[in-house]
């Protein structure tokens, strides 16, 4: 254990005015499974990026074998040993799992020999311990057994060290399980297997060492003896809360907005009950993969639910498309600004009257220009939007005065429940005040928030209750008198599961 | 969705301007009205068929069945009146009913089945034109009442006959609806993201149909009138105009990928189309080169445009 196979020294990485990495230390050595936990937007996607050769690092060393080396793309790092799997597997569908195993490989001449690929896929199978058929389809593979093509694609290539990305997130706990043990088998072998994962039970299982990061810098590395689960989520959660935000008191009235019970959608997510009150702010948590925004979807018509019940306003309703929801009074503010929020080309005012075109067209149905620039002109005071003019294409504003054209768009169809998906994620600090701001805001004027978040620090700072997900299952609410960082990332991470 | 001219119709104005001052300057006969009638009439149902096209291609979809459509609608109303002997107004009615009805087929599997426009079009590209020739065999069909041809062949007002005055007026028409319009606005903002139109509670499928029923007859109207003005019909007519149509919709700045463009850039692309190939044929080019003329300028008008931007420096994207 002297020399690490792969290190990153003093990595530090910026995009324009985003630090990603500051400061970052890694060190990997042969035979050891090193997991790395973090938050969401923890850097440890970008730390992967630069081990794989993807970005370079702004500045900092990566060495191999102890030597400072450039990784030119992610070509140059596969050459020298460094591969990554991660949770949605890379094969093709119509090629068999000897043609995926070998799909980059190079020394095999320019007709391949189907027999010698499949003796070599087959060798390489039964090195990772699976039954698998070289000659099957990729098409029909399981994830857990496209994964195991992957990873049998790494070792054909050498490989000395393994990166799994959240591997596991969408196994069942069976797979997720086989996949372990193969990962283990590697590290066995001499492989430097890196395991990111959200599953803390996971990483006791298998991780000789953890390093925790958060906000982009390296916390702790320790071996996985000195390591409790509390600990652990301190160090991920365990930054300066109260600066920024703070906690207003509660504007919840005792009538009920919204109720949902048992909504589930076959094999995406079930049993979620809650009920919204008028005046509230409730919060929904979760890690990656815990299905909060297919909860959105079912209530906005996007992705009806196949099951339970939904009442507005104490009737029961169901929900079949966006038409409807918006009918009703519900909006939701999308988390991807750039595919489902804005036409970005498009001029300001086009996007802030999006939704509602009808209230802007003359009988005939021609765009009365002025009312357009009126209310577009009246949102831009009121959110506080920086722009040059409302003929501007939207795409050229800066993320936080897209995320308020975006929320212009709803509030101008008089929604009474508005449903956030991650609405500051991506906007600096300034901006992420001034969104809190508007949603206590539009709270307080009888309005109600379902908030879905994965900073936790907004969750407590917004949140009357708190409701926290985990892979599509309801762990609990919490009230907002009970609720701390660690507390949510109990539930979130399935330590524990409050009653309901 | 600017109020002056952007900087492709600029650009598009520009070559217009020299085109046609070339022309002048090199055939006498250019100027006159007669031949300035003319160098619309002879691709008068292209570029009626173009102005709608501009909506879909700008609506993010393509329709390549409006040659076989426009074949379709001509070799009914040949059938109809040539041979079944149906009166020529009911025989119009009749075959614009089926321009509508090919639209809405279109529509229905771009729209409601998901599928990609470029498939589907192409299926309907040979599934007219199947019908077409099913229809007229190889006989060509003429012998339509004299009012019917006079429409296609002589000035409805002082020299400008239906066509023309068609194309104007719809011009005219689709410009307020794209520009000026909910409908218009609609269109872009579909063209540009499906999705986010969808998240705003349009009903997109319900705009695609439309713009394919607005296509379908248009398509069939062009054919009415291509019988008219050359008096006979045969299996083939409208055969590979999708291409030129399409060609011109391009030229006129329209992105293939939906979402930009103006009407007022693609009533400046037919112009330039037009006068180019009319001068060429003043000057006695065979219609290969004309062609030829014409294919390297759609070339220059995607390369322009790129080059521009590289050389003001990488736009961030």
């Amino acid at each position: 254990m002297a020399v690490p196979v792969l290190a990153l020294r003093d990595v530090s990485k910026s995009f324009g005015a985003t630090q990603a990495l500051s400061g970052m230390t890694l060190e990997l050595f042969p035979g050891e499974v090193h997991a790395v936990v973090g938050e969401n937007g923890a850097g440890k996607s970008t730390m992967i990026k630069i081990m794989t050769g993807v970005h370079e690092p702004t500045s900092g060393t990566v060495e191999v074998d102890g030597q400072p080396v450039t990784l030119s793309g992610p070509r140059g790092a596969r050459t020298r040993g460094i591969s990554a799997i991660y949770q949605e597997p890379m094969v093709f569908p119509d090629l068999d799992v000897a043609e995926n195993i070998f799909i980059s490989a190079t020394d095999l001449g320019l007709v391949q020999r189907k027999g010698l690929l499949r003796e070599k896929a087959s060798q390489l199978i039964a090195r990772i311990g699976m039954g698998l058929d070289p000659d099957r389809v990729a098409s029909g593979l399981t994830l857990a057994e496209q994964q195991a093509v992957e990873i049998a694609r790494a070792l054909s290539q050498d490989v000395r060290v393994l990166i799994m990305d959240e591997p596991t997130a969408s196994l069942s706990a069976h797979e997720a399980g086989e996949l372990r043990r193969i990962a283990k088998g590697l590290a066995a072998e001499g492989v430097a297997v890196v395991y990111i994962s959200h599953r803390l039970e996971e990483i006791f299982d298998i991780a000789h060492r953890v390093t925790v990061i958060r906000d982009g810098r390296h916390i702790s590395t320790r071996p996985i003896a000195e390591v409790t689960p509390d600990g652990m989520i301190a160090e991920m959660v365990g930054r300066e809360v109260g600066n920024y935000f703070r906690k207003d008191e509660s504007h919840a009235t005792p009538e009920v907005l919204l109720s949902v019970r048992g909504l589930s959608q076959e094999d995406v997510y079930e049993g979620v009950s809650f009920d919204i009150h008028r005046g509230e702010v409730l919060c929904m948590a979760g890690l990656i993969g815990a299905r909060r925004t297919d909860v959105a979807l079912s209530l906005f018509g996007i992705h009806p639910a196949t099951g339970g019940t939904i009442h507005w306003k104490g009737q029961e309703v169901r929900i079949a498309s966006p038409r409807e929801a918006m009918a009703l009074g519900l909006a939701y503010v999308s988390e991807d600004r750039r595919k489902l929020g804005l036409a970005m080309p498009l001029s300001i005012r086009s996007n802030v009257t999006l939704a509602t075109l009808g209230k802007v067209l003359t009988r005939w149905g021609l765009l009365r220009e002025g009312r357009e620039r009126a209310v577009t002109q009246g949102y831009r005071e009121r959110l506080n939007i920086r722009m040059a003019d409302a003929d501007t294409p939207v795409g050229k504003l800066s993320g936080g005065n897209q995320q308020k054209v975006m929320l212009a768009k709803w509030l101008e169809t008089n929604p009474a429940l508005l449903i956030f998906d991650e609405p500051t994620r991506g906007i600096d600090v300034g901006a992420k005040a001034e969104v809190h701001d508007l949603i206590r805001q539009f709270v307080r004027a009888g309005g109600a928030a379902l908030v879905i978040s994965s900073d936790l620090p907004e969750v407590l700072a917004l949140g009357d209750r708190i409701l926290v997900m985990r892979e599509g299952r309801q762990m609990g609410i919490v009230p907002h008198e009970d609720a701390s960082q660690e507390a949510i990332m109990r539930l979130a991470t399935g330590q524990e599961r409050a009653a309901a | 969705m600017t109020r002056a001219l952007g900087p492709w119709e600029t650009f598009l104005l520009a070559v217009l301007v020299l085109v046609y001052a070339a022309n002048a300057w090199l055939s006498p006969e250019f100027l006159t009205l007669q031949n300035q009638v003319n160098l619309f009439q002879l691709s008068i149902e292209k570029i009626i068929i173009a102005l709608v096209m501009a909506f879909v291609i700008i609506n993010a979809e393509i329709d390549l069945s409006v040659g076989s459509m426009m074949g379709l609608s001509a070799c009914a109303f040949a059938a109809m009146v040539g041979e079944a002997g149906l009166p020529a107004a009911l025989a119009c009615l009749l075959c614009l009913g089926i321009g509508l009805a090919g639209g809405v087929l279109n529509g229905w599997f771009v729209a409601r089945m998901g599928l990609p426009s470029l498939v589907v079009t192409l299926s309907t590209l040979i599934g007219f034109r199947g019908v077409a020739r099913i229809l007229l065999e190889d006989r060509s069909i003429g012998r339509f009442p004299d009012w019917f041809n006079a429409l296609g062949q002589r000035g409805l007002i002082g020299p400008v006959p239906l066509g023309l005055l068609s194309f104007v007026l719809l011009f005219v028409l689709l410009y307020v609806v794209l520009e000026r319009g909910g409908f218009g606005r609609k269109t872009y903002v579909i063209g540009v993201s499906r999705e986010v139109a969808e998240f705003a509670g349009l009903n997109t499928a319900r705009h695609k149909i439309l713009i394919f029923m607005a296509s379908g007859l248009v398509a069939a109207y062009a054919g009415l009138l291509f019988a008219a003005r050359v008096g006979a019909v045969r299996g083939d007519v409208g055969q590979g105009f999708e291409l030129d149509i399409i060609t011109m919709v391009l030229l006129g700045g329209v992105s293939i990928f939906g979402g930009s463009g103006t009407l007022t850039g693609v009533g400046l692309a037919i112009l330039i189309v037009l006068s180019l190939r009319n001068g060429m044929s003043l000057m006695n080019v065979t219609g290969h080169i004309q062609t030829g003329v014409v294919g390297l300028l759609l070339i220059a008008s995607v390369l322009v445009p790129r080059l521009g931007a590289r050389l003001a420096g990488r736009v961030p994207a």
